[in-house]
Order: C-alpha cells, then sequence, then structure tokens
C-alpha cells in the first residue's frame, strides 16, 4: 500500500492543478479555487486507488464522481448552491478527452489509403470511443445521482 | 392616445417586460452555463416573483420562449442566446438575484438595472491569468496521462499560448468550431515541437494534451443533466455541439501530427 502512496499524491497533485486551472477558465472566483482544487484531488484519488485495485476505468471514475458530489454536499452550508458546479470542477481532470481525441483520430486513420491492419485500427478507435461514452456518463450519473438524493438547492 | 389607457394593454406591456426580464436573466444563465432546469428555475422565480400566476417554458438551444400568465392574460415572448460558455461567478450572482425578486420588494426597473449592473460588474480573471491557468491545467492533464516532465514544460507552454489565442478570436467573433480546428494545429504543433526539442520521451502524448484546453466538459455533463431532467432536445443538442468541437480538435491534431512527420496526411 505504502509504495503506491507516492503514485496517489501526484495523481491527487495535478488533478488538483487540472480542476483549480479548469476552475480559472470557468471563473470562479479566488475563495472558491481552493474547494475546486481540493475536490479535483480528491476525484483523482478515489479514481486512482479505484484502477489500483483493478477497476475498469468506468468503474473507478463513477466511484470518484460519487464521492466527490456527496463529499462537497457535505460543504452545502459553506458552498451554498455553488456546491454542485464545485464537483463538476473537481471532476473535470477525468473527463476522457485524450481517448475521444485517439477514437477520433483512429476514425480518421481508417479511411487512409495503404491502411495496414485496419481491424486492429478500427477496434482501438471503438474501444476508446465507446471508453469516452461509458466514462462521461459514470462521471455525469456519479455527479447526479448524490445531488438529486441530496436535494442540492440549485439557488 | 385612448388605446394606451386599455387596462388589457397596459397589463399585456406589464407582463411583457416581466417577460423579457426574466427571459434576458435566463439567456444570461443559459451563456453562463447553467443546465435548462436552473435556467427554468431562475426564470419562473422572477416571473413568479412580479405576481406572474403561470409561467410556460421552451429551451432551444440558441432561444427561450416564455409564456406569461396573470389575471386572465397571457403572452408569449421568444429571446436569442448567444454562444454557450461558462461564467461561474456571473451565474450564480444570476441566481442570487432570481431569490431576491421571488420574494418580492423588487420593481421591474430595478431588477432590469440590476441584471445590468450584475453583467457590467461581476469579475473576470484576466486573459492572461486564465491562459497561464489552462496552460498549468493541461500540462497536470498530461501528466495525469503519463507524459515526462520534458513533455510537460512544452504542454505548458503550448496550452498558454493556446488559450491566448482562442481567447482572442473567440473575442473577435471567430466562429468556435473553426477556433476549435485552428487551436488544436497551434497548440498540438507548439507541444510537439517543444516535446521534440526538449527530447521527451512522450511526444504523442504531449500533443494530445496539448489540445486538452478544447475538451467541452461542462458542456458533456449538461448534455447529460438535461437528458436526465427530462429536456433531450437541447442534451442532445449540446452532445452534437460536443462531438462537432472534437472533430474539429481531431483534424487539427492530425494536421500537426503530419506537419511533425508523425502521420501521413
Amino acid at each position: 500500500m505504502f509504495e503506491l502512496l507516492p503514485h496517489l499524491l501526484h495523481q491527487a497533485l495535478f488533478g488538483a492543478l487540472a480542476a483549480a486551472g479548469f476552475g480559472v477558465l470557468f471563473n470562479f472566483g479566488f475563495r472558491a479555487l481552493p474547494w475546486c482544487a481540493a475536490a479535483g484531488a480528491l476525484a483523482l484519488a478515489v479514481r486512482t486507488v479505484g484502477q489500483d485495485l483493478a477497476w475498469s476505468l468506468e468503474g473507478a471514475s463513477f466511484a470518484a464522481a460519487i464521492v466527490t458530489s456527496c463529499s462537497v454536499s457535505m460543504l452545502r452550508k459553506q458552498l451554498g448552491p455553488a456546491c454542485n458546479a464545485v464537483a463538476l470542477a473537481g471532476c473535470i481532470p477525468m473527463v476522457p478527452g485524450a481517448f475521444f481525441g485517439q477514437a477520433l483520430l483512429g476514425f480518421l486513420s481508417v479511411t487512409a489509403p495503404n491502411l495496414v491492419d485496419a481491424e486492429a485500427t478500427l477496434i482501438l478507435a471503438v474501444q476508446s470511443l465507446l471508453r469516452v461514452i461509458f466514462t462521461l456518463g459514470a462521471i455525469g450519473a456519479g455527479l447526479l445521482i448524490p445531488a438529486h438524493l441530496l436535494r442540492n438547492q440549485d439557488f | 392616445m385612448e388605446q394606451q389607457q386599455d387596462p388589457v394593454i397596459v397589463r399585456h406591456r406589464e407582463l411583457e417586460r416581466i417577460a423579457n426580464m426574466a427571459l434576458r436573466a435566463g439567456r444570461i444563465m443559459m451563456e453562463s452555463g447553467a443546465s435548462v432546469s436552473v435556467v427554468h428555475g431562475g426564470v419562473g422565480m422572477i416571473a413568479r416573483g412580479f405576481g406572474v400566476e403561470d409561467v410556460g417554458l421552451r429551451s432551444g438551444y440558441a432561444s427561450l420562449e416564455v409564456t406569461v400568465t396573470a389575471g386572465g392574460n397571457t403572452i408569449t415572448r421568444m429571446m436569442q442566446v448567444g454562444r454557450l460558455g461558462v461564467n461561474h461567478r456571473l451565474d450564480q450572482a444570476i441566481r442570487r438575484l432570481a431569490v431576491r425578486v421571488s420574494q418580492g420588494g423588487m420593481s421591474v426597473d430595478e431588477v432590469e438595472a440590476e441584471i445590468g449592473r450584475l453583467v457590467q460588474e461581476t469579475p473576470r480573471h484576466s486573459a492572461w491569468v486564465v491562459a497561464v491557468a489552462v496552460g498549468i491545467a493541461c500540462a497536470s492533464f498530461g501528466r495525469l496521462l503519463g507524459v515526462d516532465w520534458p513533455a510537460f514544460v512544452a504542454i505548458l507552454v503550448a496550452g498558454t499560448v493556446g488559450q491566448y489565442v482562442r481567447h482572442q478570436l473567440l473575442h473577435n467573433g471567430v466562429n468556435v468550431f473553426i477556433v476549435a480546428g485552428l487551436i488544436a494545429f497551434l497548440s498540438a504543433t507548439l507541444g510537439g515541437v517543444g516535446s521534440i526539442l526538449l527530447k521527451s520521451g512522450t511526444v504523442n502524448l504531449a500533443m494530445m494534451a496539448s489540445i486538452l484546453l478544447l475538451v467541452p466538459g461542462v458542456p458533456s455533463t449538461n448534455a447529460q443533466t438535461d437528458i436526465m431532467d427530462g429536456y433531450p432536445t437541447m442534451g442532445s443538442a449540446r452532445a452534437v455541439w460536443v462531438l462537432m468541437i472534437m472533430v474539429f480538435a481531431s483534424v487539427g491534431v492530425w494536421f500537426a501530427e503530419a506537419l511533425l512527420g508523425l502521420r501521413s496526411l
């Protein structure tokens, strides 16, 4: 377990930086940015633990989104209606953008002339696309289910 | 002149002002990244705060429509919605205003003035602060994907430059999809060249991480939220928009890889 700690801390640190960076892009105030960073760190830590336990990316992302959404919901008094947005910012580093790009580049490759091993290229592209769809679905569901069940206020 | 004293017409004009003002608030929320259910909630709260008895709403990707009923009078108004982005502080400020209006005690003029003030005065981070923050975020994404430290530096620069140029292009009204393609090409090329110059062993990953500023994370989760909340039309429109952005971004990366000799056209 202890040998995994540096990797876990690495993922949490860069999850926090990515969430805070996107928090600035989304125009979160400076007081809310540390919460975005904390949510990002938590989400990536949970996802990393899940993947270390040999869960799929989709399963680990779902667990991470649920834990992040529930944790942020417990801070409703401090964050107010912004808690859903903070949870979303925290889960942004888990959005599988690179897989999305790989999937589309793979589909573009399939149409290239003189393609070698078209089947493998196509299967890789389809795998990446399915991974994107399922992971996005897992993140969205993981964020929404606690917010609905705990009746987080939008206003 | 006599026509203006007609109580029905007077009431219609009052309703029209309420409808337009509520639509304006809804438009700002939508353009700031709120989901459809939040927009409908906010518009409904504002309209009911002025005594409207019944509110009906329809949201399209580029327009909002409201029908308000009060005292036996009904009107329907529609308002165009601009480019959908994310502005958390403005979104939250309008939501707080909706709560205040719903509690009563504000006039239409006061609310219109307050909406105008919020649009003007809600602070935004400067373009350079956002660019550097996005550069750090892209580089962090890169580390999460497994890039090495030389590539981290290259992605940081590529993401920062890409975000700054994106801001300038969008500010000048360039089409959002064309911007996605151009920025993907620019950032991926910068990330790739930087990684090669810094002798990184993860050039391909660095090029992909450099364009992650373009991945529309909020619209993709909003698409799902809208569908789950019972607005599949809007959710589907958002999903198609996300797909189109990623297609343009991928084509940009494709050309960048071809330019650097990593892929044939």
